[in-house]
């Protein structure tokens, strides 16, 4: 084995020690000046904050047979802004997709929204009262427009 | 102490610990820097998302590594930057994306059969083992990309998966190749189309997009001769959120065509008029596909459905927004790919696109795979540099700095940039 250039072994070390003593105090007057010069190098920086976190799934025992499963799929149930309209919204879009849809899109217009609504009834078939209809757009509207959207 | 760690140690010390997760994106929001330990703002727009992929959380799903999620149900998970520093995409990283929301989570192999039926001489079906049997293995390495894929981008922005570059992925594909089947089954004279649907369907009524997920491929289309059903991607089996136990694949094409989990194969006399050929999907006829929401608010736009992948090239690394010391050199990585034939050349902008320089081509896996590239690059100054990468492939295509827009935000190659900083190195 070939050593690597950093490598320093015993007796190299030992026949230099008058030497060694003299970069030893050196490297404490380098150190101590480094110390003043890099106080703004910070370190242990934690806070109360947290990201959120991902617990791990259980990976399902496979069996010999001919099935090949993952179980169910997890849903990430998200927090819809508060106002007149909510339940309806939650309620209608749900039957084919995640209300996580409505949070996913970027701030629509009013007539944008219409026009989703719109879609989801005349071409995905949604069967949906006129009035209820102006309620679920008005909530879009109210919370999901560029002017209007929080989070 | 200096200012921030005065900060730092009031709110350590402050008690409500709680309170303070609740609140953090208020402050985040509103504080002049922003720290690893906030979170990002859930949304982007009206504006153009910035930032590499979407915003949304990281999750977890079976066979799945942590990915971002766009939506749940269906499921619509996007591929993290990162993992574009391999040619082949882990088949744990690969995006997903579902039109539907009864997707399978088990599959009985003993049940599930491919169907080919029809305008045929002799309709057929296969079991798994008898596809694995009875007909030699292809393979081919393939991009696959949602045609949304960068849809975040557009101005102003349009609805639908708000995917950032994270909606694509390179794998090697085995399996059996389509005209074998068609062979088999004997396409009648008159056949126009040829239509796939897999096990996936929605809640909505019959007859309606929201209840099943169809495509269909012109038999006449020479990209027929190149579809494969694959049975393998990466040499593994395919994850059951990526299409197990089988998916169709057409290289070239995005992938709107590339049906998962895959159960029949129709033959048709006529075009295909069902909502995912006639109305979703589709782009102008036009030049990269580009046109305004005045000229498609008047109805002058002829629309057509979406082919072909126009070429692309993308950093891998550094990631956005890193940090490198003046007077070191890093290299810089990526991949490229077109789906109008090979990729011949990446070009590198360190000043904003204003000047170019080609990268090295790492090696060639075909004409649809991922080509990696990479360049060797020192910053000459501190200060924050915009790097530009653009893709040339043989047909002569070379990606453009015109934005593109289309009211279903398809299509997007423009230019790709990345900001880097170089700081001091002393």
């Amino acid at each position: 084995m070939t050593r690597s250039p950093e490598f320093r072994g015993g007796k190299e070390a030992g026949s230099t020690r008058p030497l060694g003593l003299f970069f030893l105090s050196a490297a404490a007057i380098v150190l101590a000046a480094a110390t003043l010069l890099y106080a703004q190098s910070e370190r242990g920086d934690y806070t109360q904050r947290n990201l959120g976190s991902l617990a791990q799934p259980v990976v399902p025992a496979a069996t010999d047979d001919a099935k090949y499963s993952v179980g169910s799929y997890p849903l990430y149930w998200p927090e819809l802004e508060a106002g007149e309209g909510k339940g309806l919204v939650t309620g209608y879009c749900n039957t084919c997709h995640s209300p996580r849809y409505v949070l996913m899109q970027p701030p629509l217009t009013r007539d944008q929204w219409a026009a989703e609504v719109t879609k989801m009834m005349k071409t995905f078939g949604l069967e949906m009262p006129e009035s209820d209809r102006a309620i679920v757009i008005n909530y879009l509207a109210e919370h999901y427009s560029p002017e209007t959207r929080k989070k | 102490m200096s200012g921030i760690s005065r900060r730092k140690l009031l709110e350590t010390l402050s008690a409500g610990a709680g309170a303070m997760a609740l609140g953090c994106f208020a402050e985040a929001a509103g504080a002049q820097q922003m720290h690893a330990s906030d979170r990002l703002p859930p949304f982007t727009g009206p504006g153009a998302n910035p930032r590499w992929t979407s915003v949304g959380l990281v999750a977890t799903y079976p066979q799945k590594y942590p990915l971002i999620l766009l939506t749940d149900r269906p499921v619509q998970l996007e591929t993290p930057q990162h993992y574009f520093l391999s040619l082949f995409t882990p088949n744990g990283a690969f995006y997903v994306r579902w039109h539907l929301d009864e997707i399978p989570t088990t599959v009985d192999l003993a049940e599930w059969r491919l169907e080919v039926t029809g305008n045929v001489e002799k309709p057929l079906k296969f079991s798994f083992s008898e596809l694995l049997s009875r007909f030699p293995s292809s393979s081919v390495a393939a991009v696959n990309q949602c045609s949304g894929n960068s849809r975040s981008r557009l101005q102003p922005r349009v609805p639908g998966g708000q995917w950032g570059n994270g909606a694509m992925g390179n794998a090697m594909w085995s399996g059996v190749r389509l005209t074998e089947l068609l062979r088999a089954a004997g396409v009648k004279p008159g056949s126009l189309q040829v239509q796939f649907q897999g096990m996936d369907r929605g809640k909505g009524p019959v007859g309606h997009g929201s209840n099943a997920f169809l495509k269909s491929l012109d038999l006449s289309n020479p990209v027929i001769e190149e579809c494969l059903l694959a049975y393998e991607m990466n040499g593994e089996p395919l994850p059951l959120l990526n299409g197990f136990p089988v998916r169709l694949v057409v290289p070239g094409y995005f992938a709107t065509y590339w049906v998962k989990a895959l159960t029949n194969i129709r033959v048709l006399d006529k075009t295909d008029e069902n909502f995912w050929m006639k109305s979703a999907y589709r782009i102008p006829d036009t030049p990269r596909g580009m046109t305004t929401p005045e000229d498609v608010k008047a109805g002058t736009v002829k629309m057509i459905p979406i082919g072909r992948m126009p070429v692309r090239s993308f950093f891998a690394a550094p990631e956005a927004d890193g940090k490198v010391p003046l007077g070191m050199s890093v290299t810089l990585r990526g991949i490229a790919f077109s789906g109008y034939g090979r990729v011949t050349r990446v070009d590198i902008s360190d000043d904003d696109g204003k000047t170019w320089a080609p990268a090295q081509l790492g090696p060639e896996y075909g004409a649809y795979s991922f080509r990696t590239w990479e360049f060797s690059w020192k910053p000459q100054r501190r200060g924050p540099y915009t790097l530009a990468v653009r893709a040339a492939d043989e047909t002569g295509n070379v990606q453009s700095d015109e934005p593109v827009w289309n009211p279903g935000g398809y299509l997007w190659n423009r230019i790709e940039r990345q900001q880097i900083m170089a700081g001091a190195a002393q």
